[in-house]
C-alpha cells in the first residue's frame, strides 16, 4: 500500500516537473533547450578569473532568450542560486589577492597597497557582478555574499590601513591656506570612493572615518589653541572645519547627493557630531589649562570666552569644577603660597568664573575650598584689610577700579515675586545662595563671619600707620577711613575716628604747648582707650632725655590738669647730633638708640648688661644689639675683644664704615599688638577663669565653663572656640576630661 | 533745668524709674565690685588661696579653696570655704564658713564658723576677698588661742603630734569629681 501511494506520487512530481521544464513541447526538444539555456547562462554568470580573462563576448539577445527560457521553466532562481555556489568555489581568487595586497601593506605599511586592494576589489567585483537587469534582489544578493566573502578574509591590520588610508585622503584638505591656493579644489579619488561605496565599506568602517576626522580635529585644536589665551578662537575653529573639512567630508558623508541642498541635509548629522567633538576638545584643553588662564586673568578673556560657549554645548562643568579644585589644591594651598598671592589668585577665580558663569554654581563649588583654607590662615585678615586700605605702595590692588564703593552687600532674601525670577542653575548645591555678595571685597569679607574681625584688624592697622606719619598729613589715612565707612558702616568704624581725630589734637596740643613753653620735643596724644593696645618695652630714657620729657609733661599738665601724659618712649623718633672731640654726627635714630648713645655721654665703656639694665632692664638683647649696631656702623662706638663697647673720641682709621656682617639683626619690630596677640593675651587672662572655677566649682561640663566665663569681661568665644581652647589646654597637661567633666589637672 | 527734663519725660517712667533705678544702682554697683574684685583675684597669683562664683547667675554667692600654708601644720591640706555676700557690701562683711572640716581653735568644727576680727568688729570696706583669703590661709598657721571656737584645739595647739592626730581624724579630702 505505502509503495504504492508512494510511487504514484514521485510519478506526479516527476510528470509536472517535466511538463515545466518541457514546455508542452514536443518530445524533449523543450527539454533539451532548458538544458542549453541554462548551460549556456551558467557559463554567462560564471565568475571568471580577471587575470586571465576570456575573450568570449556573449551576444545580448543569445542572454536574453536563455534567461528568458530559464524564466519560463521558472528556474532563476535555481540559476543564481548555482552562480552563488560558483563565486564560493571562484573565491580564493580573491583571498589570493588580498593576502597579497595585505601582505605588501604589512610591509610597507604604505596606505597606497590598501587603495590598491581596494582597486583590485573593485575589478572582481564588477566582473563577477550580474548586470542590472537581472533586479535588485538578485543584486543585493551577490553583493552580500561578495562583501560577506570579503571581510571574512581581510586581515586584522586591514584597519589600521585603512585609517591611515582615510587619514592620507584627508591630509590635503587640512591646510587651509594651501587648499586657497588650489582654489578650493582637490585631489578627490573618486575611483577610490567609489570602490569604497560598492565594497561597502562606507558603511562598515564609518567609525574608522570618523575617528580621523575626530583626531585631526582634536591635532588642529591643540596646535593653534594650546597655550593661546588671548583671542577667542572658536569662530577660527569654525571657520576651519567648514573651510577644510566640510569639503572632505563630501565625499564619504554625502555620496549621491543631487546638489548642495542635499548634501547640506546629508552632512547635517555628522557635521553636528564633529562640531560638537571641537567643542569638546577645545573644552578639555582649556580646563586642563584652567589654572593658568586665571593666573593671566584678565589677558586671557578670550580663553574664557571660548571655554563659556563650550561649556553651553558641552556638560563639562563638574569636570571644570573638579579640575580646578584639584588644581587649586595642589597649587595654590599649600603653605608655600603667599596669603597675598592666594587672595589674587581667589579674586581672579572669582572673576573667571563669573564671567563663565555669571549665576555662580561653578564659582560657589569651587571657591568653598579656597575659603576654608584662607580662614585658618592667620595673616588673612589682615591681607584683606591691607588691601581695603589699599596700599599705594603695593600699587594693585584686589577690588577692582571700577569697582563702585558700596555698602558690603548682605545676603538677601529671594523675591518670588520677581517677573523675572529664575530657578537655581541644576547643579547648584543645596546650600547654594544665588544673591550672594557680588563684589569683590564682599566676597572677601564673608569669608569669615562676622566684621568685627576686620574693624579690629582695621584698628590694628591704622595704629601702624599712623604711628608710621611723620609730617603731619593724614589726609590719606582719613580718604582710607571714609571709604570704609562706606563699606562697613559709621558705627563700627567710630574707634577709628577718634584714633584719627587723636592725631590732628594732638598736633593742636603740642603747638599749644609749644606756644607757653618751647621744647625740643613734639608728642603724639592718643586716647588709650581707642587705641589697640601699644607693644613695647618699658624704655626709661636717660638724664637728659628724661628731663625734656618732664618739662614737656609740665606743660602737657597746666594745659589740660585732669590728664595725665603716659610716655610710650619707644615709639618715637629722635634727630640728634653726637658731638665728638673730632667730629659731629647728626642721625636720626629710634629712642633706644639715642638712650644708648646718651648713656655713652656718661661713660667712655659699657657691656651690654650694663646699658639694658640703665635704660629699665627690660629691653631684648636682639633689639638692644640692633641700637648698638648702629652706632657701630656710624663709627661712633667699637666692640672690643672682651664685650665691652667704646666710645670712639677720635675716629679710627678705616672705621667709619665697618664690616657688613654686623647688619641689622631683626626687623623693626611692630610696635601695635596685632589681634592674635590681643587674642592671646585675652585667653590667658580666661585660662585664669577657667582655672579659678575649676578649683573652687569642682569638675564642670563644657557648657558650664562656657556660661561662667560670661562673668569675665568681654568674653566673647563660642562653644566651639571654648572646646578648642580647653583641648589645647589638655594637651599640655593642665586639665583632664573625665566624661564630659573638665578637672585641674594635679 | 533738672525738673524741665523730668517733666518733659513720659509719667510713667517718671513716676516709677527712681525707686527701681537705685536699689538697681546700688545692686549694679555691688555686682560691679564683685566683678572687679574676681578680675583682681584671677589676675594675681597668691599660691594657695582662689574663689569663684557660684554660678554667673548670682555674684554674691562664692566657693573659695584655702591650702595651708607651707610649714605649717595644715601644710598640703586643702579645704572648702563658701563665702556669702551681704546686699550692702563692701559696707558690711561677708559671711565665711568652712565647707571642709577645720580642726583649728578659731573654726566650729561641725558648723565651720570662722572668729575672725577683720570678718566681724574690724571689718572695713577697703577689705576684699583677696585680703579675707589672705588672711584665713594665715590664720591657720597662727591661730588666736585667746578667743577660741574650738576649745579642745586650743587646748592641744601645742603639741604638734596630737593636733595633728586630731586633725586628720576630721579632716576630709576635697572630691574634685563630687557635685558641688
Amino acid at each position: 500500500m505505502t509503495s504504492q501511494s508512494g510511487r504514484s506520487q514521485i510519478l506526479a512530481t516527476w510528470q509536472e516537473a517535466f511538463t515545466r521544464l518541457n514546455a508542452n513541447q514536443p518530445g524533449i526538444t523543450g527539454l533539451m533547450n532548458f538544458t542549453k539555456a541554462w548551460k549556456f547562462a551558467r557559463e554567462y554568470l560564471y565568475p571568471i578569473d580577471i587575470n586571465n580573462p576570456s575573450t568570449k563576448v556573449y551576444a545580448a539577445h543569445e542572454v536574453r532568450t536563455a534567461f528568458e527560457v530559464l524564466g519560463k521553466a521558472r528556474r532563476l532562481a535555481a540559476i543564481f542560486e548555482a552562480f552563488l555556489e560558483d563565486m564560493r568555489t571562484q573565491q580564493h581568487l580573491i583571498t589570493r589577492d588580498v593576502n597579497h595586497h595585505m601582505s605588501l601593506h604589512e610591509e610597507t605599511s604604505d596606505p597606497r597597497a590598501v587603495a590598491d586592494l581596494v582597486y583590485r576589489l573593485t575589478e572582481w567585483h564588477s566582473a563577477w557582478e550580474p548586470g542590472q537587469e537581472f533586479g535588485h534582489q538578485v543584486l543585493s544578493a551577490f553583493n552580500h555574499t561578495f562583501q560577506t566573502h570579503v571581510f571574512s578574509v581581510l586581515p586584522a591590520s586591514f584597519s589600521s590601513g585603512f585609517k591611515s588610508l582615510i587619514d592620507m585622503t584627508l591630509q590635503p584638505y587640512l591646510d587651509k591656506e594651501e587648499s586657497r591656493s588650489r582654489g578650493g579644489e582637490y585631489p578627490a579619488d573618486l575611483r577610490l570612493w567609489a570602490g569604497f561605496e560598492c565594497l561597502g565599506m562606507l558603511e562598515r568602517y564609518e567609525s574608522l572615518i570618523s575617528s580621523v576626522c575626530y583626531e585631526a580635529i582634536e591635532k588642529h585644536v591643540w596646535d593653534k589653541c594650546a597655550r593661546s589665551w588671548a583671542e577667542p578662537e572658536l569662530v577660527n575653529l569654525r571657520e576651519w572645519i567648514t573651510d577644510c573639512i566640510v569639503p572632505w567630508m563630501l565625499l564619504p558623508y554625502a555620496r549621491g547627493a543631487r546638489n548642495s541642498e542635499e548634501a547640506k541635509v546629508m552632512l547635517q548629522g555628522v557635521g553636528a557630531r564633529f562640531d560638537f567633538h571641537m567643542c569638546k576638545t577645545l573644552c578639555d584643553l582649556r580646563i586642563g589649562e584652567i589654572f593658568d588662564i586665571i593666573v593671566d586673568y584678565p589677558d586671557s578673556k578670550g580663553a574664557l570666552q571660548d571655554l563659556k560657549e563650550c561649556l553651553q554645548r558641552v556638560d563639562q562643568r563638574s569636570q571644570l569644577v573638579l579640575a580646578l579644585r584639584r588644581a587649586n589644591a595642589r597649587r595654590l594651598l599649600h603653605p608655600g603660597a603667599d596669603t597675598k598671592d592666594i587672595l589674587a589668585q581667589y579674586v581672579s577665580i572669582m572673576r573667571c568664573l563669573r564671567f563663565i558663569d555669571p549665576p555662580g554654581v561653578l564659582l560657589h563649588k569651587v571657591a568653598d575650598p579656597i575659603r576654608k583654607y584662607l580662614r585658618g590662615r592667620p595673616d588673612t585678615i589682615r591681607c584683606i584689610v591691607a588691601n581695603l586700605v589699599g596700599d599705594k605702595e603695593s600699587g594693585d590692588s584686589l577690588a577692582d577700579v571700577d569697582e563702585p564703593v558700596q555698602p558690603l552687600s548682605q545676603v538677601q532674601l529671594e523675591d518670588y515675586s520677581d517677573p523675572n525670577w529664575e530657578p537655581e542653575p541644576i547643579d547648584a548645591g543645596p546650600d547654594f545662595r544665588k544673591n550672594k555678595p557680588s563684589d569683590t571685597i564682599s566676597t572677601l569679607v564673608s569669608i569669615y563671619d562676622s566684621k568685627d574681625l576686620f574693624v579690629k584688624e582695621l584698628q590694628v592697622l591704622l595704629a601702624q600707620r599712623l604711628l608710621l606719619v611723620q609730617d603731619g598729613n593724614f589726609d590719606n589715612e582719613r580718604r582710607n577711613i571714609e571709604i570704609l565707612k562706606v563699606r562697613f558702616g559709621e558705627a563700627q568704624l567710630q574707634v577709628c575716628e577718634v584714633m584719627l581725630k587723636d592725631m590732628t589734637d594732638s598736633k593742636r596740643i603740642d603747638q599749644h604747648i609749644q606756644t607757653q613753653n618751647e621744647c625740643v620735643l613734639h608728642s603724639t596724644i592718643i586716647s588709650r582707650h581707642f587705641w589697640p593696645p601699644l607693644q613695647g618695652n618699658k624704655l626709661i630714657m636717660p638724664t637728659q632725655f628724661k628731663e625734656v620729657q618732664d618739662q614737656y609733661a609740665n606743660g602737657f599738665a597746666e594745659f589740660k590738669p585732669d590728664k595725665k601724659l603716659h610716655w610710650l618712649p619707644q615709639l618715637g623718633t629722635i634727630t640728634l647730633e653726637v658731638e665728638l672731640q673730632d667730629r659731629t654726627i647728626e642721625a636720626e635714630v629710634t629712642p633706644l638708640e639715642a638712650a644708648v648713645i646718651g648713656l655713652f655721654g656718661e661713660k667712655d665703656r659699657w657691656t651690654t648688661e650694663a646699658l639694658t639694665s640703665s635704660v629699665g632692664g627690660t629691653i631684648e638683647e636682639s633689639a638692644m644689639t640692633k641700637a648698638l649696631n648702629k652706632w657701630v656702623n656710624l663709627g661712633v662706638i667699637k666692640e672690643n675683644e672682651g664685650g665691652e663697647f667704646i666710645l670712639l673720641e677720635i675716629q679710627e682709621e678705616g672705621g667709619a664704615k665697618p664690616t657688613a656682617s654686623r647688619q641689622a639683626v631683626m626687623e623693626e619690630a611692630p610696635s601695635v599688638m596685632t589681634v592674635e596677640q590681643q587674642q592671646a593675651e585675652q585667653m590667658k587672662v580666661y585660662w585664669r577663669f577657667i582655672e579659678g572655677m575649676l578649683t573652687n566649682l569642682g569638675s564642670l561640663p563644657l557648657d558650664r565653663i562656657q556660661t561662667m566665663l560670661r562673668i569675665a569681661p568681654g568674653y566673647d568665644k563660642t562653644v566651639e572656640q571654648l572646646a578648642a581652647f580647653m583641648e589645647a589646654a589638655r594637651r599640655e597637661g593642665l586639665v583632664t576630661v573625665h566624661g564630659a567633666h573638665w578637672k585641674l589637672n594635679r | 533745668m533738672e525738673q524741665l527734663t523730668s517733666s518733659l519725660a513720659p509719667p510713667r517712667a517718671s513716676t516709677k524709674q527712681p525707686a527701681q533705678g537705685a536699689s538697681q544702682d546700688a545692686a549694679g554697683s555691688v555686682t560691679k565690685r564683685l566683678s572687679s574684685e574676681l578680675m583682681t583675684l584671677m589676675m594675681s597669683s597668691f599660691p594657695g588661696i582662689s574663689a569663684f562664683p557660684k554660678s554667673d547667675a548670682n555674684l554674691f554667692e562664692w566657693a573659695g579653696t584655702i591650702e595651708g600654708a607651707s610649714a605649717t601644720i595644715y601644710a598640703g591640706l586643702r579645704f572648702k570655704i563658701s563665702i556669702s555676700f551681704p546686699p550692702n557690701y563692701p559696707y558690711a562683711a561677708p559671711t565665711i564658713k568652712f565647707d571642709t572640716p577645720c580642726y583649728h581653735p578659731n573654726v566650729d568644727l561641725t558648723g565651720g564658723a570662722i572668729c575672725l576680727d577683720i570678718l566681724q568688729d574690724k571689718w572695713s570696706a577697703v577689705y576684699s576677698v583677696q585680703t579675707i583669703l589672705l588672711s584665713l590661709q594665715s590664720l591657720l598657721g597662727e591661730p588666736n588661742n585667746a578667743s577660741p571656737l574650738n576649745p579642745d584645739a586650743a587646748r592641744i595647739w601645742d603639741k604638734p603630734g596630737e593636733f595633728k592626730t586630731q586633725l586628720m581624724k576630721f579632716y576630709r579630702p576635697i572630691n574634685e569629681d563630687g557635685p558641688i
